[in-house]
């Protein structure tokens, strides 16, 4: 299904388009969710909840500034990263590194990954330390490429060019699979 | 404009990731509009996060897909226009229902109830006030009729004192003192007699006499040429008013003395109380 059609069949509320949606879009989505929430049960219901706001707010999204995907995934990251950042979440996230995200969910999901995937880990692989460390910040954790700056000392455009690099090397990866 | 190096800048990443600000966005969106190799370049990473997505993306459980379509199916049940949030709906056709289904005999109920309540008090209360009030009517009644007889009875007195005071004034008395002085009696005795030699007339005004036991009285007499005459008993609690006693002619002097009740026919001279000699 082109986007302009997949986009006009969910302003019309039309239910066999929410499917497609679902079935063509919740493993990449869902992916982006539980990248930031380890949790399998708290990810889920969270994406319950960006899944519905996505339905609910389609005529919110506007073509002009981006691909479908990419509003949706934003919302998705958004919702995550307000979970991490709410008060219950909180005793969590303090315990929980980078690293327990990531062997983490290697672990927790590993046979889920194996099917579906390479998984998070295996991904990042090509990855150099410094931008593996970018990545996981603000891929991961939701922070913003200034609050990572600030953090760790780094000029801007160091941050924003390991991204760059990163997501050039993740999606060389992505392709080959 | 160095379109390659905007590209390499990584700014375009971070406006896919969402990590801009507005005005940010608003610059790069102008610079995609204006130059097609920067659109391209957002294109390609849109399409590298989606796959990078999808590749290391996790399918969530079963469960979870048929729980958000029964979500939206309610939803669409629920209201027509999505814009209007779900909550706030929910709870006002809530209230619709519930307020004449199960509320409105329980209100009752409790309005009766407390009717009944208010009522009973009231009744006790204005009861208990109609038997204060008829008590304490009957209680003036009773005050009333006992000021009557107070009134009326000191009308009588004080006709009896004006008839007095209208003899006295009117007549002409002489003021014979009688005192227990030199008496063995009563020392301190004092009584006045009153005495109109051409009417007759005797008043006298006790003063001072002891009371006596209820089986004697005072008498007095008139002592004159044919020895003395008893013209009256005195009443010694009635002080300092006018007592009308019998008339009495050519007398020599005014004696009181104790008799037996009643009095008697000549004077028992061993109680002499009092004595007083005419001048």
């Amino acid at each position: 299904m082109e986007e302009q059609a997949l986009v006009h069949g969910l302003r019309a509320r039309d239910n066999k388009v929410q499917e497609y949606l679902y079935e063509k879009y919740s493993k990449a989505l869902f992916g982006v969710i539980s990248r930031i929430i380890f949790d399998r049960d708290i990810a889920e219901e969270v994406f319950h909840d960006a899944f519905i706001k996505i339905i609910n707010k389609i005529d919110n999204y506007d073509e002009t500034k981006g691909r479908l995907y990419t509003w949706m995934a934003n919302i998705c990251r958004n919702l995550a990263i307000d979970k991490t950042r709410s008060k219950e979440f909180s005793k969590m996230s303090k315990t929980n590194t980078i690293d327990a995200y990531v062997y983490g969910m290697e672990n927790d999901a590993g046979t889920a990954a194996a099917v579906d995937g390479i998984g998070v880990k295996e991904l990042m692989d090509d990855l150099n330390d410094e931008q593996r460390f970018v990545m996981e910040c603000i891929y991961f954790k939701g922070y913003t490429h200034t609050e990572v700056a600030e953090e760790y000392s780094l000029p801007l455009g160091t941050v924003k060019s390991r991204i760059r690099s990163a997501i050039k090397l993740l999606k060389k990866k992505a392709d080959k699979i | 404009m160095d379109i390659q190096a905007y590209i390499s800048s990584g700014k375009l990443e971070l406006f896919v990731l969402g990590d801009l600000n507005e005005t940010e966005q608003q610059e790069v969106l102008a610079m995609a509009k204006k130059y097609p190799e920067i659109e391209q370049e957002i294109i390609a990473i849109e399409e590298a996060m989606l796959a990078i997505d999808e590749v290391s993306g996790v399918s969530p459980s079963s469960g979870i897909k048929n729980k958000i379509f029964e979500t939206l199916e309610s939803e669409n049940k629920k209201h027509t226009s999505p814009t209007i949030p779900e909550k706030p709906l929910q709870k006002e056709v809530r209230l619709v229902k519930e307020v004449p289904s199960t509320n409105p005999w329980k209100a009752f109920a409790v309005a009766a109830s407390v009717v009944a309540v208010v009522s009973l008090t009231a009744a006790i209360y204005y009861a208990n006030q109609y038997f204060d009030v008829e008590e304490r009517f009957a209680i003036s009644l009773q005050q009333n009729a006992i000021l009557a007889e107070e009134v009326q009875a000191n009308q009588v007195k004080l006709k009896a004192l004006d008839t007095g005071m209208e003899k006295f004034i009117t007549g002409n008395f002489d003021k014979i003192p009688m005192k227990g002085e030199g008496l063995p009696m009563q020392e301190d005795a004092l009584v006045d007699v009153f005495w109109d030699k051409d009417s007759k007339e005797v008043l006298i005004s006790v003063n001072q006499l002891a009371s006596l036991d209820p089986n004697n009285d005072y008498q007095l007499w008139a002592i004159g040429e044919e020895g003395p005459i008893g013209i009256g008993l005195v009443d010694p609690g009635n002080k300092l008013d006018l007592q009308m006693m019998d008339i009495a002619s050519g007398v020599q002097a005014f004696a009181i003395t104790i008799e037996p009740k009643g009095g008697s026919k000549s004077p028992t001279l061993e109680k002499l109380v009092v004595l007083g000699e005419v001048s």
